[in-house]
């Protein structure tokens, strides 16, 4: 009885907050704002955000099945009479790839041994790991994706994220099975990149926009509009060569690039198990090895 | 309209205040991109925890909005503690009282107006704050807008609720 009372009295006066409560609530939220600056965050708010995406992420994935569905619902009755067209002519098709194939498999084998002979890196495009988005829009301070695979299924920090259109970002947050992709246009992602055509060499810079800016171009740079931008791997972060979008101007003149991987919703990606190259101070040779070398 | 308190179920709506915020905060965080539509969604938690300040005062409390605000802020990507602290200082600033969500969509709905743009407006700083640079106030205010034009719908399903409640 008094319990109903009194919660009526703090009914009948509204939301009132306890002070010193509101007070250490409010420090706690500026202490966590200081500490969880993306250029400066530590290790243990990273592990515990990872830990959180974790846990959300079966949640957030069922959650998100139905919405898969309705993308893919449209209009469902007209679809059929595309799809059986569609099927008859990929039928065909398909009997002429037969005879592609066999030569593209006669090429790779070929291909594998120039690369063997020249001593360069294969791509390892087999090795990539499938994932679906669960969650994240975009929004006014970060431009994320949370997608369903982790350290368990092979993603580290810094791999590569790819769809089927082009690069789509880099991980930064990896949890055992869910793993956080800064998209290129998040204001922190900087990406070294060049122009197919003519190979001028710019840094890929994201503002929260649609467009990132291409910065560090020099003062003549040989870039025309719809040129074909793609990663350099001069920064040591990305493999080279793989397609972001293409160049085109701002209202201020200024280079932006139209990015590939914004064809579609971002939807389905692949994490590139990028290994960058080490430099020597961090991966050095016994000096018994020289020696051995020298005899 | 009597209070609601005074039906005595203060532990349904305990269970309901907990369910509606977390259905809120997944519904904020999913992908609005996987569909072929714009990349827009509403605030549904500021809604979620406007309409409940009306209802029940006494679940909003500050460690409550930290908890929803740091939630959603993981949920988002975005740096910790940038929406708890727009919470708890929209809901300090702007205080209600159960008469003020009587049964009128119209004033709760410009106090709504008020709370979102203080939400928004505080987000916005702390925001840039915690980015290191002035973030691009666009998206946010389409996405207040959304959500305050989104508002009087939650107002009206929460106003017939309450009165088919009050005379049941």
């Amino acid at each position: 009885m008094a319990q109903r009372r009194s919660s009526r009295r703090r009914n009948d006066e509204g939301v009132r907050f306890p002070t010193l409560l509101f007070i250490v609530c409010i420090f706690v939220s500026c202490i966590l704002i200081y500490l969880d600056r993306p250029e400066s965050r530590p290790q243990a708010l990273t592990g515990l955000r990872a830990g959180f995406n974790d846990l959300a992420t079966p949640v957030l994935d069922l959650s998100v099945r139905p919405f898969r569905g309705f993308a893919n619902i449209g209009p469902w009755w007209k679809r059929q009479f595309e799809l059986a067209e569609e099927n008859r002519a990929l039928r065909m098709q398909a009997a002429e790839m037969r005879a592609w194939r066999d030569a593209a498999l006669s090429l790779q084998e070929r291909n594998a041994r120039y690369r063997e002979a020249l001593n360069l890196q294969a791509d390892a495009a087999e090795d990539r790991i499938s994932a679906w988005t669960v969650a994240d829009r975009s929004n006014a301070f970060v431009r994320s994706r949370l997608i369903d695979a982790g350290y368990d299924d092979g993603v580290r920090p810094g791999y590569p994220a790819v769809n089927v259109y082009g690069l789509v970002g880099r991980t930064v947050e990896v949890g055992r099975s869910s793993t956080r992709v800064l998209l290129l246009t998040d204001i922190n992602s900087r990406v070294a990149v060049m122009a197919d055509r003519s190979n001028a060499r710019a840094l890929l810079v994201g503002d929260n926009t649609e467009f990132p800016r291409l910065e560090y171009l020099g003062a003549e740079p040989d870039l025309q509009e719809g040129d074909r931008i793609v990663t350099s791997g001069d920064d040591n972060v990305m493999p080279r060569g793989v397609p972001v979008g293409q160049a085109v101007r701002d209202r201020d003149g200024r280079w932006r690039v139209a990015l590939f991987s914004r064809t579609a919703p971002i939807d389905l990606i692949w994490i590139w198990p990028f290994e960058p190259v080490q430099a020597p101070e961090a991966d050095p040779v016994p000096e018994d090895l020289f020696q051995e070398g020298a005899n | 309209m009597r209070p609601s308190v005074e039906r005595g179920n203060g532990g349904a709506d305990l269970v309901m205040f907990i369910v509606t915020m977390l259905i809120a905060l997944i519904l904020h965080a999913l992908p609005s991109r996987l569909g072929s539509g714009p990349d827009l969604a509403p605030a549904f938690p500021l809604i979620a925890l406007f309409i409940w300040s009306v209802r029940q005062p006494w679940f909003i409390s500050p460690p409550v909005l930290l908890l929803v605000g740091v939630a959603q802020d993981l949920l988002a990507g975005a740096p910790m503690g940038v929406w708890a602290l727009s919470f708890l200082v929209a809901f300090s600033v702007l205080r209600l009282r159960e008469t003020d969500g009587a049964g009128e969509v119209g004033p709760l709905a410009l106090r709504f107006t008020l709370t979102a743009c203080a939400a928004f407006g505080v987000a916005w700083g702390a925001g840039s704050f915690a980015i290191g640079a002035p973030v691009a106030p666009g998206p946010l205010i389409t996405e207040a807008v959304l959500t305050i034009l989104l508002f009087p719908i939650f107002a009206w399903l929460f106003a017939r609720r309450k009165e088919r409640s009050t005379f049941s």
